[in-house]
């Protein structure tokens, strides 16, 4: 036991000394430093807000196509300015707008995989009409006085400014076939 | 979960009709007026009036699913977003409540809702 405890005290008097000897504390602060700054600025993808618990994320699909073009296949049912071309990406807001919580959704085929994928249609608020890429696909859309499917309204709704900006077209799902 | 046949259908169901004011989690958008239903929803079964009024509401009674489907929906909703204000003795929604009630449409549904939320008190 004691032979044992003996040979603990030697291993760490030599890490110890080793640390103090090879180390600097100033080092050590560096690379927390470093760390936090690091970990902070890994931005929180609004994806993964709109997309809810148990349904496949958007990392997981295969696809293919140009996001700028009203073609690409996530743009099915969209009407406005696409935010890829804005500033923006097809899940995230430009700089300076806000992404509205109340949203249109629709569903649509991508053709890589043949399935039909929930999509989501968050409209970037705040800033006056991008101008960029309008599309107008609207499949599914219903008229006006079904407004919980219609893309005609401004979904700039619970958002500070209800100045509409540009649209994303978010991943929030996959439909039941 | 009881009257819950499919729970991934009942999902996309929840997505395509209710997310998209409600938001994924059913908490509601203060800002944009929508009533929350996170860890809410079920004090209505405890108050009378309220089991039929969460058919009644013109969200769901117009959403374009069948009778059966919104029971399904509607249970679904309740077990997943406010399972600790369901009364013991509840019994899940059916296609009979629903045939029964959505049909009956509400005349004023914020004024219904806070006649319903001062009873809850």
């Amino acid at each position: 036991m004691k032979e044992s405890k003996n040979l603990f005290d030697r291993i760490s008097e030599q890490v110890s000394r080793g640390l103090a000897q090879n180390t600097s504390r100033r080092g050590l602060f560096g690379l927390l430093g470093a760390g936090i700054v690091g970990m902070s600025s890994i931005p929180l993808l609004p994806v993964a807000r709109a997309a809810g618990n148990g349904q496949p994320q958007a990392s997981d699909l295969q696809e293919s196509g140009d996001d700028q073009s009203c073609d690409y296949w996530r743009y099915c049912s969209i009407d406005g300015f696409l935010c890829t071309c804005c500033g923006g990406s097809v899940n995230t807001c430009p700089p300076g707008t806000e992404m509205s919580p109340i949203t249109w959704i629709g569903t649509c085929k991508n053709p890589e995989d043949g399935k039909s994928y929930i999509v989501s249609y968050n409209d970037c608020c705040g800033k006056s009409g991008c101008g960029n890429c309008l599309c107008n696909t609207n499949e599914g859309d219903r008229p006006m006085y079904v407004p919980a499917k219609s893309n005609d309204i401004n979904w700039c709704l619970g958002t500070q400014s209800s100045v509409y900006h540009c649209s994303t077209a978010i991943v929030v799902g996959m439909a039941f076939e | 979960m009881p009257g819950v046949d499919n729970p991934q259908r009942a999902h996309v169901n929840y997505i395509l009709n209710c997310q998209g004011c409600h938001g994924p989690e059913g908490s509601g958008s203060a800002d944009g007026d929508v009533p929350r239903m996170k860890d809410f929803l079920g004090n209505f079964l405890n108050v009378e009036g309220g089991r039929e009024f969460l058919i009644r509401v013109p969200g769901v009674a117009s959403a374009p699913l069948s009778d059966t489907a919104i029971a399904e929906l509607l249970n679904w909703t309740l077990h997943t977003q406010s399972p600790d204000q369901i009364p013991e003795d509840f019994l899940p929604y059916n296609e009979a409540d629903v045939i029964q009630w959505r049909r009956k449409t509400l005349g004023d549904v914020a004024h219904e809702r806070e006649r319903l939320i001062v009873r809850m008190r």
